[in-house]
């Protein structure tokens, strides 16, 4: 009935201030909703976006057996050759050729377990940002030989600085322990602090021939251009390789999905205060509306309006409110989480709490449109529930007293 | 001929569980079309109970009240809705009006509740408000009109729906002497020249002296009923 809303409308701007406060209120809760699953998507991105550029690239190809000792005896064989059919794929970004192995890293005051990343530096840049990383010393290629990059986290445990000396020892081939001296060249620091204190890089060319004694490789590190690629061409590459094992940065890091969706969670409960917020703002507003009208409520049904029609009404009441206040909201969110995508939100004050989980310490706002409408139906649900107690409460009402009131 | 209202051996208890107040107490009532009749009595002495057991507001604890031959008393309270919208019109005190519509959307909401067309609620409501004497506020929201002149509209409202009688719960008791007499001269020439059933409640003696049956109450029950010609 047209009239009842037209009414209903009209009864919502009879307390300009009260209604005013409760558009506000639900602006306000869409706009946190929004702001707040921005944070959590823009830090769960930056998350995944660290992980890919820097440790784990979109897909890595090893021998099935490698992954669990990276005991050098399970090199690929034909690695070049594989390289070079990969690279031929439009989706590729690059491709990179690694020879890993886990090993020790000795100072002359300690020791850790690390793993060392032979690498080819001319394709290792195209593939990860290292390069970029490094805030002492120099990349790749140097003067002498047996050069090593170290985390900036790592070289201060074992307390070296850029130019000093380091032994790395390893098992090769027939397990015998090798082990070789390298002058630390250079130092990097990423966004995650356990990767640096972990992973120290050297051409591959001076880390064989402590291992396998030939040129081998035993990792393919694969970057696309867009992540959007990835489910397709991992599934062309385990088709076209069936003896390696291929694996996504899902699967090669599957803590990473778990943090993801454990920030997710905790934004469930977030939101889950927020509504509970509002439907308490609104129960008790329309509530009191309910009760100042009573006199008027009994008017209405003594004139003939059925309980129906008056539990519609207040109802109406309620959801006019939300949907004015919806689009605030709505726009609200949209402009913060834009404006913090495009400037990002600096968090300096707690850079190194960030990294040592390994996420960005600048997060960019992001939310896709499912956000939109999970927060917008999440909303009118609340709002929905929450006009039934005060619509109930007027249906409730007897004629003849309310009259008398 | 079946009256009107037919009301019999009304009896309405409040508090029953504690000390029991008897608000009304074996009331008979008939009243015919066409009548204009005053409820008086002093306060408390049952004249609201009364009129809201009539009206279909309030259910009597014993007794009943037949209007028109049919029974409400046995009502649900849904049919009840819809027969006080087809039946039975009212006049409050106060708080008579939706004060978010107009002079004219309010009387034209009863006709709106009976599912009337919207050129024959225009139609009536502007006829109405002429009746009334007040077309030329028919735009204006209640806040915009003086007391009179809201419980003018309330009349208008009330007769919207072509209701068999029309009860007023001291129409006159918020308004001046004389908005009350302006007020008492239309519903007599609504009863007049209409035909329209009156039955007010009032404490003030210039509107009792205008009723054409004035019915006594005291401590809930009848004690005169005297009609005047
Ligand atoms: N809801 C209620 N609960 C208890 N007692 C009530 C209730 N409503 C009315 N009464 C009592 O019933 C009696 C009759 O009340 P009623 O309102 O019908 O009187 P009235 O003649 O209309 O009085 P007034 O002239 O003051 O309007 C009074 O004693 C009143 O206190
Ligand atoms: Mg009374």
């Amino acid at each position: 009935m047209a009239t009842l809303l037209k009414i209903a409308w009209r009864n919502i701007w009879r307390h300009k201030v009260r209604s005013r406060l409760i558009v506000f209120s639900v602006a306000f809760g869409i706009w946190a909703g929004l702001f707040m699953q921005g944070y959590v998507n823009g830090m769960a991105e930056g998350r995944i976006r660290i992980a890919i550029q820097n440790e784990l690239s979109h897909l890595q190809i090893h021998h099935p057996a490698f992954k669990k000792d990276m005991e050098p005896v399970f090199v690929i064989h034909d690695a070049s050759g594989i390289r070079t059919f990969i690279e031929k794929s439009p989706a590729i970004k690059a491709v990179t050729l690694r020879h890993v192995a886990k090993g020790m890293v000795a100072s002359p005051v300690a020791t850790a377990g690390i793993k060392i990343n032979g690498i080819i530096p001319g394709q290792e840049v195209n593939v990860t940002a290292i390069r970029d990383k490094i805030i002492d010393g120099d990349f790749f290629p140097g003067k002498s030989r047996n050069e090593m990059l170290m985390g900036e986290k790592l070289s201060r445990k074992l307390k070296v600085k850029t130019g000093d000396k380091v032994v790395i020892t390893l098992v090769d081939r027939e397990n015998n322990i090798t082990s070789g001296a390298f002058r630390v060249k250079g130092l990097y620091r990423t966004s995650n602090a356990p990767y640096d204190e972990s992973n120290v890089f050297v051409d591959e060319s001076t880390l064989y021939p402590l291992t396998t004694g030939t040129p081998e490789y035993n990792e393919i590190a694969i970057l696309l251009k867009d992540n959007k690629d990835l489910a397709g061409f991992a599934s062309t590459l385990k088709k076209q390789y069936p003896g390696l094992l291929v694996e996504s940065w899902r699967e090669l890091a599957p803590e990473l999905d778990l943090t993801i969706s454990t920030v997710r969670q905790s934004m469930v409960i977030f939101m889950g205060i927020i509504m509970l917020a509002l439907a308490f703002g609104i129960i008790n507003t329309m509530l009191m509306a309910v009760l100042e009208r009573t006199r008027e409520l009994g008017m209405l049904m003594a004139l003939g309006m059925t309980k129906g029609r008056i539990f519609l009404m207040i109802f109406y009441e309620t959801i006019l409110l939300v949907f004015t206040g919806t689009p605030f909201g709505v726009l609200a969110g949209a402009m913060t989480v834009y404006y913090f995508n495009v400037h990002g939100i600096g968090l300096s004050r707690w850079k190194d709490v960030y990294e040592s989980f390994g996420y960005s310490d600048v997060v960019r706002t992001s939310v896709n449109k499912e956000d939109y409408w999970v927060i917008i139906i999440l909303v009118v649900i609340t709002a929905l529930v929450s006009s039934l107690f005060p619509a109930r409460k007027a249906v409730r009402l007897n004629p003849a007293e309310a009259i008398r009131k | 001929m079946e009256p009107i209202i037919d009301a019999h051996n009304l009896v309405k208890v409040y508090n029953e569980k504690g000390i029991p107040v008897y608000a009304v107490n074996g009331v008979h009532l008939h009243i015919e079309k066409g009548e204009f009749v005053a409820l008086v009595g002093p306060s408390g002495s049952g004249k609201t109970t009364v009129l809201n057991m009539i009206g279909g507001l309030d259910k009597p604890g014993k007794g009943y009240v037949r209007i028109a031959g049919v029974n409400i008393s046995e009502m649900s309270a849904d049919k009840l809705i819809q027969f006080r919208l087809r039946n039975i019109g009212f006049v409050f005190q106060s708080y008579n009006l939706i004060p978010v519509l107009t002079a004219k959307e309010n009387i034209e909401f009863v006709m709106l509740l009976q599912k009337q067309k919207a050129e024959e609620r225009e139609k009536r409501a502007l006829e109405l408000l002429a009746q009334v004497g007040i077309s030329d506020k028919a735009d204006m929201r209640p806040s915009e009109l003086s007391g009179g002149q809201q419980q003018r509209v309330a009349v208008a409202r009330a007769l919207a729906s072509k209701p068999r009688f029309v009860l007023a719960d001291e129409p006159t008791a918020n308004l001046d002497s004389v908005s009350a007499s302006n007020l008492l001269d239309i519903m007599e020439k609504l009863n007049r020249e209409e035909e329209v059933t009156f039955i007010f409640s009032t404490h003030d003696q210039r509107v009792i002296d205008r009723a054409h049956r004035v019915i006594t109450l005291q401590d809930g029950k009848v004690v005169s009923d005297t009609k005047r010609t």
